[in-house]
């Protein structure tokens, strides 16, 4: 799929695979890396986190009123913004677990929630003129040409790719998605390896608040509005599947990118942005409809589709 | 030194169920049944449909509580309320749901729980390497299947290779003592009903007792030493395989027993 875009954008506009472009589609890529490594871990926990936009900018609003208004250390903001969505985490887990309340409502219900605070916290005002190490982080270059941000959202991912292969916080969260009562029968804790995968992707989302303040230099209540369905089709269009069980971090990567490629590729083309929203929505339903329809487990998944195919050609 | 309770006798069988009953509303699924079970010993299960074979085994394995009667296990008074309590004391059942997660491997699910690990720069990571190889041993020597890839994802396995992966897991994470078997061999085709039925001469010859449930008396002459008849949630008969025949299992099943005086 990649492929076929860099050809389309070959022909349309050769400006696309300039050094400089492909170093914005990382720049603007790497917050999703951050949040969609952990996201790929909750989905295949058979869980969703549809609060992670919100959980970043109350992380960014807490982080930038620390420093701005109480003269807080910048280092010790940042940390502070993670510890925050940690916490945001930790009260989905317990939502969805000990309340049992199903994750779609209990992340949907406490997105409302922490967005709420953000906005009572912040009262309106945007913060901005943070102090260099934070827009280092956020909007900085080495060698004037890698984007910081984009080096540790693709460290993020690597370390995703380890715990989800080799600790027991990724095999588990296979299991529980893939079949929760052999689970439960083999003695795993399924509650909190849930809270587990909740608090990491929260703290994700405080890290991801922290890129979002340093690239703009500035935060608002109702930044990262979008962030959340624009992670989880990055996941589900790397191939993890939204019934649980399987995930891909690899995967993961290149969903990020792509999806990143392709809002490029529309800005590139001058799509008027109404339309530029227009087609992004249509293509996040369907590559996600696309994988959904591979991934529906009575059809037989990818060589499934293969077959019925050719069976339909011969 | 602890005094020995009064109970517990030394040459006790491996399981006794004494008089288990259990209804559900005012259907009686099985009625004052007793049986018991020696190491290495295979027992089977036969009777008509709706008879109380699965119920009298889920009693066993946690599914179901009995509403009346004892288990004891080497001798010692058990309570099974669920299916953790009953894996803890060394019962497994494989049924037809085999309980494996699909996208793992078959280390992957023979491990399940209780995977190994190893230390690398402090910090604690999965061995799968070690796991691996640990799971083609077990299943090779214990279960006497060879995976052609062990890597492969359980979902890509045949029948008979995901049952020998479930009992594997079964050998290897909670010091098996019973196997239970609902139906082993119902879904397979012929050449792995032969593994299936190897795998299960296999575990007798290491010490472990089977319940099969089976209505394939071929199957059941072939690896049963005994043969337990259900009829209405009631046990009307044990034959013993060395001298009982088909004939008798099947006149017990359908009720037409002749009378020694006839
Ligand atoms: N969960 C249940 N709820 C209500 N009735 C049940 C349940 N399980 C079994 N029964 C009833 O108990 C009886 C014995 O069933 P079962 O143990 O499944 O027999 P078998 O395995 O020998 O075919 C049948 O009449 C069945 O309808
Ligand atoms: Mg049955």
């Amino acid at each position: 799929m990649i492929v076929a875009l860099c050809l389309v954008m070959a022909f349309a506009d050769p400006r696309f695979f300039r050094l400089q472009n492909l170093m914005i589609i990382l720049q603007d890529a790497s917050i999703f890396m951050v949040l969609a490594m952990g996201m790929t871990l909750v989905i295949t926990g058979r869980g969703i986190d549809l609060s992670v936009g919100s959980v970043a900018a109350l992380s960014a609003v807490i982080m930038a009123m620390l420093i701005k208004d109480a003269g807080v250390n910048v280092f010790l903001g940042m940390a502070v913004a993670i510890l925050v969505g940690i916490t945001c985490g930790l009260v989905n887990g317990f939502v969805v677990t000990k309340l049992r309340v199903p994750d779609l409502i209990a992340t949907l219900s406490t997105d409302l929630v922490f967005r709420g605070f953000a906005l009572v916290l912040a009262a309106g005002v945007v913060l901005s003129r943070f102090p260099d190490p934070l827009t280092w982080i956020g909007r900085g270059r080495i060698f004037e040409t890698i984007p910081i941000a984009a080096v540790i959202g693709v460290i993020v991912i690597a370390v995703g790719f380890v715990l989800y292969r080799y600790t027991p916080l990724g095999r588990y969260a296979v299991a529980i998605g893939g079949n929760t009562e052999a689970a439960v029968l083999t003695g795993i804790d399924v509650h909190r390896h849930k809270i587990y995968q909740y608090m990491l992707l929260g703290g994700l989302a405080g890290l991801a608040g922290i890129l979002l303040t340093g690239r703009l230099n500035a935060i608002q209540a109702t930044a990262g509005m979008g962030l959340t369905l624009h992670t989880i089709a990055a996941v589900v269009v790397g191939g993890t599947s939204l019934f649980g069980g399987r995930g891909s971090m690899t995967g993961t990567l290149v969903g990020v990118l792509l999806l990143s490629m392709v809002v490029n590729a529309l800005v590139m083309l001058r799509l008027d942005f109404f339309w530029q929203q227009v087609a992004a929505g249509l293509i996040i339903i369907s590559s996600v409809a696309f994988y959904a329809a591979l991934q529906d487990p009575g059809r037989g998944g990818l060589s499934g589709l293969f077959r019925r195919a050719r069976g339909g050609r011969s | 030194m602890n005094q020995p309770s009064p109970s517990v006798r030394s040459d006790a069988p491996l399981l006794e169920m004494h008089s288990i009953s259990k209804h559900f509303g005012g259907v009686m699924a099985v009625a004052d049944v007793s049986l018991h079970l020696n190491a290495g010993e295979a027992l089977a299960i036969v009777g008509d449909n709706g008879a109380g074979k699965s119920t009298l085994i889920k009693v066993l394995t946690g599914v179901h509580e009995l509403d009346e009667g004892e288990i004891r296990m080497e001798g010692r008074p058990v309570s099974i309320t669920n299916k953790r309590q009953s894996r803890q004391i060394g019962i497994e059942a494989v049924y037809q749901d085999l309980g494996l997660v699909d996208s793992l491997d078959a280390a992957g699910n023979v491990f399940l729980g209780h995977e190994l690990k190893h230390r690398f720069l402090g910090l604690t990571f999965l061995d799968n390497a070690r796991m691996a190889t640990e799971a083609a041993r077990v299943l090779k020597e214990q279960v006497g299947i060879e995976l052609e890839d062990i890597h492969v994802a359980t979902h890509h396995l045949s029948g008979g290779q995901r049952q020998a992966v479930a009992i594997a897991r079964a050998i290897y994470a909670t010091d098996l003592k019973i196997l239970v078997m609902d139906e082993p061999t119902a879904a397979l085709g012929a050449e792995e009903t032969r593994n299936t039925l190897m795998l299960m001469q296999n575990l007798k010859q290491q010490g472990i007792a089977l319940i099969v449930i089976s209505h394939n008396l071929d199957h059941v002459f072939r690896i049963a030493d005994r043969i337990m008849v259900m009829r209405s949630g009631r046990a009307v008969a044990t034959l013993d395989r060395s001298t009982a025949t088909k004939q008798d299992v099947l006149a017990h099943i359908v009720d037409a027993v002749e009378t020694e005086a006839a």
